[in-house]
């Protein structure tokens, strides 16, 4: 019975890391943004990557979309995009003997994975659009909902500096996202790998090497690992904790802390924390695996409030100061 | 066994591995803590040594409450969920023995539940609970062995004033001084030679109040009133001695009229009673030897010496008397017997008179050590009325005026400081150790012929002497069967129909000794007539 979930968790480690390694062969030196973004794609999640331009956001979705069998879509998100752009609209058509009809064209969300690229320059009508998809794996346009393809996995990318002409999204949607990853300027070392992949006459190519049959599978792995109570007590407690209301709330959170996490936030602790605890060749979640995932869950879902941004505190020492002071269960 | 049992088995094993080192720990930690206590008390002794009853209290206080902490940390139990978090820790097993257990206690149909179960018994099997907590000595349990070492060695520093705790050893709770063990140990040793003599227990008895003084049972008062009661009865059937010699003398002087008895009055001339005990008895032996005249001379002499009637002298009296009168009866058996007894009467009075001295010598001795302690007492009494003395200068106001010196200022010996300040020195200065300082603003200023100066000694206040000496007489005494208002009237009609010999005397031989020495100087002897003429009561007219 046991050799049963062995061999399951060790296919999940070995499929896990295949397409790790393909995605590397291009992406260099963003091995946890590589591991957070398939984290994400098998719990169920999605990313919302931040970073500066030119540091191969898209190109990771794009070459992520290239390992695994699966549909790729891209929306480079402007002002004047309108949320039928998104999700697709009805078309009038005639048939054969000319009578018109009404025809639903989807849009590029009718993919597996969505590459929502520059996210927050769309205006907020047009982000709201991606809300119902995100959540319901569904589309709804006139009177007739779609669904949407299994898996559904939407990775949207934000350019944190050019602010002028953006429209920050809102906490609704922000919520939606299971992680959010801050992708950070690559070494020297790795600025020279990507050179010398990226300037010369050939450049890297990814096989496929995951199929949507086998990522709907590790997703039932996952969900299939147990955790224990005081392990999720845990989990729960550091979100709790997320909050500038008693009892839990901690002296730094009340400080700075508006809003705190959404039960969502530790629904991603537990399900990352399970991805983490299989990687690591565990069937049970430990504290230290909550730990792990606790920035790229809960960073996007704290909200600070004017004192925070004043002193441009940044969620992640907020989340720090959580984890310090949080008793492990006894 | 199934992996179930198999983790709790050996969750309980840990369990109590862990127990046992943090006991250990705990208890050594604990002892440290718990050890400064009794090491500063000893340090603390060294410099100011602390009575029996105090050690007693808070030694015992002490053992005590480590008892009570021995036994709350020996109550103090693990759960297993705990020893699972440490061992998780320890082996660095990411909460799997956690998760296991927790899934024991709530049991779930699963696979992976079950599969995690079978690795966390794979885990354990693995783990060697000795290992994994290995038994280690603690840094506390060398401090604590240095600690009691040094406790140890405390106790047996060569200090005369250290007290050795280990073996049941502790300051008294009042310390004589040098001056005041020597009395008493003079007192004791000359009544332990009376007592051979008279077989009285006063001896013990002083001992007794000695200790009880130095358990701290009595205060300093109490033993001397104490010691003033075993004076009392030393005084007890005193032996006039004075009139006994004077008796003696006549006695010597008439027994010299016969040529028999002449050697016995001259060994009793001599105070040597126990010779003249032996001439006696010589006599006795020769009697029928004599001639008639020599016996009539010796009759005539007996006859004369047994005519001395003196207090203490009746017993050898009346033998001389019947010696005496036997030989008028030419009894010589009987005059035998007599001289004989009288032979033993004397030996008697030798050993009578004998005692009276030894106890006269302690009675002395502990005169000396009854005053030493009862000025040592009022000298304790003044420090602390000069303390509070001090406390209410000290109010607003009143400050910077408490520095006079003077005022009856301490520098008495405190209980067990030994060596220190001994009362009755003959050094001390006026203003000094609570007396009254010349030249204070109080007093009236005479000089010794009378008259005002401004280094005469100063009288103090009559009341208080008064009063003092009122309070002296009654005391004095209390329980003595006559009131005192009726002798005084008596001797003041001069109606006093006792005999001024058998008139009870309240002072000790050693107490007329000093009555009859003058110790007060000329030049006050004008200043102390016009005090008691000042505190005199007025004539009624």
């Amino acid at each position: 019975m046991s050799t049963a979930i062995d061999q399951q968790v060790e296919t999940f480690q070995e499929q896990f890391k295949r397409v790790r390694d393909e995605v590397g062969k291009v992406i260099v030196g963003y091995g946890e943004i590589i591991d957070g973004v398939i984290m994400s794609l098998l719990a169920s999640g999605h990313v919302l990557l931040e970073g500066v331009p030119g540091l191969g956001k898209t190109k990771l979705v794009s070459t992520l979309s290239d390992v695994m069998r699966l549909k790729f879509s891209r929306i480079q998100f402007t002002p004047d995009l309108m949320p039928a752009d998104i999700t697709g609209t009805n078309v009038v058509q005639e048939d054969a003997l000319g009578e018109k009809f009404l025809e639903f064209q989807p849009g590029p969300i009718f993919s597996n994975i969505l590459l929502a690229d520059e996210v927050n320059r769309a205006t907020p009508k047009t982000q709201s659009a991606l809300l119902e998809a995100m959540e319901e794996r569904s589309v709804t346009v006139g009177k007739r909902t779609h669904k949407l393809d299994s898996p559904f996995f939407v990775l949207a990318t934000q350019n944190p500096l050019e602010m002028e002409g953006t429209y920050p999204l809102p906490e609704a949607q922000l919520d939606r996202f299971f992680v959010k990853l801050k992708v950070d300027y690559p070494t020297i070392d790795s600025m020279h790998t990507i050179m010398n992949r990226t300037t010369k006459i050939k450049e890297p190519e990814v096989n496929r090497v995951l199929g949507q049959g086998e990522v709907l599978e590790m997703r039932k792995t996952v969900r299939a690992v147990p955790i224990a109570r005081p392990v999720q007590d845990y989990a729960i407690r550091i979100t709790l904790a997320t909050h500038p209301q008693p009892p839990y709330a901690q002296p730094l959170t009340m400080k700075y802390v508006r809003y705190g996490s959404s039960p969502r936030g530790a629904q991603a602790l537990v399900i990352g924390g399970k991805i983490r605890a299989l990687l690591n060749n565990r069937v049970h979640v430990s504290c230290e695996d909550i730990r792990a995932v606790a920035f790229g869950a809960l960073r996007h879902r704290i909200l600070l409030n004017f004192e925070g941004e004043a002193e441009r505190v940044d969620t992640d020492t907020v989340i720090k100061g959580i984890l310090e002071n949080t008793a492990e269960p006894s | 066994m199934s992996d179930k049992d198999t983790i709790i088995r050996w969750l309980e094993r840990v369990e109590r591995r862990i127990r046992a080192n943090r006991l250990f720990q705990e208890l050594t930690l604990g002892l440290t803590l718990f050890l400064t206590f009794p090491l500063a008390l000893k340090i603390w002794d060294l410099f100011y040594p602390l009575r029996g009853r105090t050690i007693t209290i808070v030694v015992g206080v002490w053992m005590v409450s480590f008892a009570a902490y021995f036994v709350w940390r020996l109550l103090q139990k693990e759960t297993l969920g705990q020893a699972a978090a440490s061992v998780d820790r320890r082996a660095g097993l990411h909460d799997e023995i956690k998760t296991a257990l927790w899934f024991i206690y709530n049991p779930r149909a699963s696979e992976w539940v079950d599969a995690q179960l079978q690795r966390a018994a794979r885990s354990t099997r693995a783990l060697d609970p000795e290992r994994l907590f290995p038994r280690s000595v603690p840094r506390t349990f060398y401090i604590a062995a240095a600690m009691i070492l040094v406790f140890v060695a405390l106790n047996f520093v060569p200090l005369p004033w250290n007290h050795n705790w280990l073996t049941l050893q502790a300051a008294p709770a009042f310390s004589l001084t040098d001056k005041e063990e020597a009395a008493l140990k003079q007192a004791v040793e000359l009544l332990q030679k009376a007592e051979k003599l008279q077989k009285t227990e006063l001896a013990e008895r002083i001992e007794d109040i000695v200790q009880q003084l130095q358990q701290g049972k009595i205060d300093a008062s109490q033993a001397a009133e104490m010691l003033n009661d075993v004076q009392s009865k030393l005084d007890e059937g005193n032996l006039d001695l004075g009139s006994i010699n004077d008796g003696l003398e006549e006695i010597a002087k008439d027994l010299q009229s016969s040529d028999l008895t002449k050697p016995t009055a001259d060994a009793m001339m001599q105070k040597q009673l126990d010779l003249a005990a032996d001439e006696l008895r010589k006599l006795a032996e020769k009697l029928s030897q004599n001639t008639p005249e020599a016996n009539k001379d010796l009759q005539k002499s007996l006859q004369q010496a047994s005519e001395n009637p003196r207090p203490g002298l009746e017993e050898l009296l009346k033998q001389l008397k019947e010696a005496a009168e036997a030989l008028k009866n030419q009894d010589q058996k009987n005059a035998q017997d007599s001289l004989d007894s009288a032979a033993q009467e004397l030996n008697k009075l030798e050993d009578q008179m004998q005692a009276q001295q030894l106890k006269n010598l302690a009675s002395e001795q502990l005169q000396t050590l009854e005053q030493s302690l009862r000025q040592r007492q009022q000298n304790s009494q003044g420090k602390s009325q000069q303390q509070r003395g001090q406390q209410q200068k000290s109010q607003p106001g009143e400050k910077g005026k408490a520095g006079e010196k003077g005022e009856a200022q301490g520098g008495q010996p405190q209980a067990g400081q030994p060596g220190q300040d001994e009362p009755g020195d003959d050094e001390r200065v006026p203003g000094e150790n609570g007396e009254p300082q010349g030249g204070s603003q109080q007093g009236s200023g005479l000089n010794p012929s009378g008259q005002r100066g401004g280094n005469a000694p100063r009288e103090g206040a009559p009341t208080e002497l008064d009063v003092k000496l009122q309070q002296e007489k009654l005391a004095g005494m209390e329980d003595k069967g006559a009131k005192p208002e009726d002798i005084e009237e008596a001797s003041k009609q001069e109606r006093s129909k006792l005999d001024y010999r058998n008139v009870k005397s309240e002072l000790s031989p050693a107490q007329k000794d000093l009555l009859n020495q003058d110790q007060i100087p000329w030049e006050y002897r004008p200043l102390i007539k016009n005090y008691f003429q000042a505190i005199r009561p007025p004539v009624k007219k």
